[in-house]
């Protein structure tokens, strides 16, 4: 499979026909927590891009060398490396972003999608389409969150990346807890109608956490 | 036997590997790290007292919620404008980091919320202006939490009543301590001393 690639195709499967949040159902937890907000979201979705195109891009260099008994682990401590170089460095020069970020960026490690990754492309393929399936699929989690955080800050809040828009709070519960699993649910509901009223999909696969 | 130290063997070069990468990732952005985090503090304290010219100064430690805070004397050319202290209050679902700072007469300046992780929409209203600013011109026996309409207190938000009495809890602490440890020179603010 790595012989020709056709990288248009890892693309749109990144955002689309496997999209981590709406199709693969991985990595919910965070897609819940962070979305309250259009920034939280963005922000995380960025951090989440780099982490798995940087990950990615490991595990396929390293893939002959790393014991397939022991793979897991090897993955759990190249993510948590990358995880860790990206807090320590945007810590020590990106101070506005990281007062924003720096609780989330930690979480990281345990994402279900980026070590998902690792073990169902990156070990499998080259270095370069492997980093592409990184970078597709982590912009495929930014513009779900974004998504979120778009749905959830204007009906809970009233605004979009904190400006306020409304002038009043429609629907508070949209950006606490219960509000997350709500705006999941009916937004994973709208895009598999979607998707089966208008491309003959066939919706998620069952999913993880 | 073999295949054992195999596998332990590439597990090992993995964890040197990553360690290495660490370590030099921590070499070079730590010093950058903690002269950012001192500068930002600094620059809070600043904001707290702008008329201060001289560098602010901890002048001494408290502690409050099993937690130890700083005060710091803010002087111009040597002589006191204001009294700074870092604080804390116990939220709804953190604990709410704050700086007060008073005039030399021991009224409240300002107050400054550093961090929380209070609800987002409810409790982290507490930020907003309108909410801080009540605290301006206060001394210690009005600040008191009420429910309900108060210009001479402070009136609590309602949907966030206990990140309310968090910050206003944290900033009475403060200026409790501020007039304990600088009362005894001003007298105007000797109706706030409590013995």
């Amino acid at each position: 499979m790595s012989d020709s690639v056709n990288y248009g195709t890892i693309v749109k499967n990144g955002i689309f026909g496997e999209n981590p949040v709406f199709r693969l159902a991985l990595s919910l937890c965070p897609a819940v927590a962070v979305t309250s907000g259009v920034k939280n979201g963005f922000l995380m979705g960025v951090a989440v891009l780099f982490v798995m195109t940087m990950v990615n891009g490991t595990v396929s260099l390293l893939r002959n060398y790393i014991n397939p008994k022991v793979r897991i682990p090897s993955y759990m401590f190249i993510i948590a490396t990358w995880v860790t170089v990206t807090d320590q460095v945007m810590a020590a020069t990106q101070r506005a972003v990281y007062k924003d970020m720096g609780l989330y960026i930690m979480l990281i490690v345990a994402f279900a999608i980026v070590l998902s990754r690792a073990e169902m492309f990156a070990s499998r393929n080259k270095l370069l389409p492997s980093m592409v399936d990184g970078a597709a699929m982590g912009l495929g989690f930014l513009l779900a969150l974004v998504l979120l955080g778009v749905f959830r800050e204007f009906l809970g809040k009233g605004s979009l990346w904190g400006y306020p828009i409304l002038g009043q709070k429609p629907l508070l519960i949209m950006i606490l807890p219960t509000g997350g699993f709500f705006a999941m649910g009916l937004m994973m509901g709208w895009l598999n109608w979607l998707d089966r009223k208008f491309f003959g999909g066939t919706g998620a696969s069952s999913g993880g956490h | 036997m073999k295949e054992m130290l195999k596998i332990t063997l590439s597990l090992v070069l993995i964890f040197i590997g990553a360690g290495l990468i660490m370590g030099v990732t921590y070499k070079y952005t730590s010093p950058l790290r903690f002269k950012a985090e001192k500068r930002e503090k600094e620059e809070a304290l600043k904001q707290m007292a702008p008329d201060a010219t001289d560098p602010i100064v901890a002048a001494g430690k408290w502690t409050t919620h099993g937690k130890n805070f700083e005060y710091y004397t803010a002087t111009a050319s040597a002589k006191p404008v204001a009294y700074i202290s870092s604080t804390a209050g116990k939220g709804y679902s953190s604990y709410i980091q704050m700086l007060v700072s008073v005039d030399t007469d021991l009224k409240i300046r300002d107050v400054k919320i550093l961090g929380h992780a209070e609800t987002p929409g409810l409790g982290d209203q507490v930020e907003e202006k309108s909410f801080i600013d009540q605290f301006k011109g206060k001394s210690l026996p009005d600040i008191k939490l009420i429910k309900g309409e108060t210009k001479e207190n402070i009136q609590a938000i309602s949907g966030a009543t206990i990140s309310s009495r968090a910050v206003t809890n944290g900033v009475k602490d403060a200026v409790q301590t501020l007039v304990e440890k600088y009362g005894a020179g001003v007298k105007t603010a000797a109706q706030g001393v409590r013995k």
